[in-house]
């Protein structure tokens, strides 16, 4: 079984940039991986972006990390999988209602059309979200190959 | 027997597939390191949750989402709104808070 990181990189769903305008800009290029191989389809990232404009920042976590989703079985989903993509530059997603700004650079865009598949994915990306040294590790990573050995020397735990 | 034993419990996000899934299963590895054992753990979508939040013992939801729950807090439900909803440690001190846990 691969791990979702060594999933993102055969399928080649990641993204390294330097940096990007707006969050909705960082959400859609996301989301370019996944639109390549037809995973998802290009206004994918509307949904998204509509939700998080209308619940606000919660998708962003500590450590520079953000999970844009949608919902289960949203439109235009073909297939279940992980959009990554590593910006350098913070990506400015506002603040929360409690006044805390919220900046991510590890995006880790979620199409989910197949439940089972998908409950497997969000729990490794727990364990990947909780792994500081691997998360700091991945923010550093410039290609596919910087993934994998990023993996590599942080593995993920079974507690 | 511990207070929160076969207590019901409600996750809930946004859309109810991603970050409530994430709370759910934080949930459980905080309640079986507590020893304790729910009744039962559901995870939706606040759309959803904020019909059936009353009928259940216990709500957990990123803190954005707490306005939506006044009137089940009302009807006596606990609501609780995270800051990290992956942290067990603030679960347990949230529930210790409201004299939940011992």
């Amino acid at each position: 079984m691969s791990t979702v990181l060594q999933t993102i990189v055969e399928k080649k769903h990641y993204k390294f940039i330097d940096s990007v305008d707006t969050w909705q800009e960082a959400v859609k290029l996301s989301t370019e991986s996944l639109i390549a191989d037809g995973s998802v389809a290009p206004d994918y990232y509307e949904q998204i972006v509509r939700c998080i404009t209308k619940y606000g920042p919660y998708v962003v976590y500590d450590d520079y990390v953000a999970m844009p989703h949608s919902q289960e079985n949203a439109e235009g989903v073909y297939q279940t999988g992980i959009g990554f993509m590593r910006v350098k530059e913070p990506v400015d997603f506002g603040c929360d209602e409690d006044g805390e700004r919220k900046l991510a650079k590890l995006f880790f865009t979620i199409a989910s059309c197949n439940p089972d598949q998908h409950i497997d994915n969000i729990t490794q990306l727990m364990g990947i979200f909780q792994n500081t040294p691997l998360l700091h590790a991945l923010a550093e990573a410039n290609t596919p190959e910087d993934i994998l050995a990023a993996e590599k020397a942080y593995p993920c735990v079974e507690e | 027997m511990a207070k929160l034993d076969n207590k019901s419990f409600l996750v809930c996000c946004a859309n109810g597939a991603g970050s409530s899934l994430m709370m759910k299963m934080t949930m459980q590895k905080m309640l079986k390191k507590q020893g304790i054992n729910p009744g039962r753990i559901h995870h939706c979508a606040v759309s959803e949750a904020k019909s059936s939040a009353s009928q259940f013992d216990v709500v957990f939801c990123a803190r954005n989402f707490t306005g939506n729950f006044k009137e089940a807090e009302k009807k006596g439900t606990h609501v609780f709104g995270l800051r990290n909803i992956m942290s067990e440690q603030e679960m347990e001190k949230a529930l210790r808070e409201a004299g939940l846990l011992d």
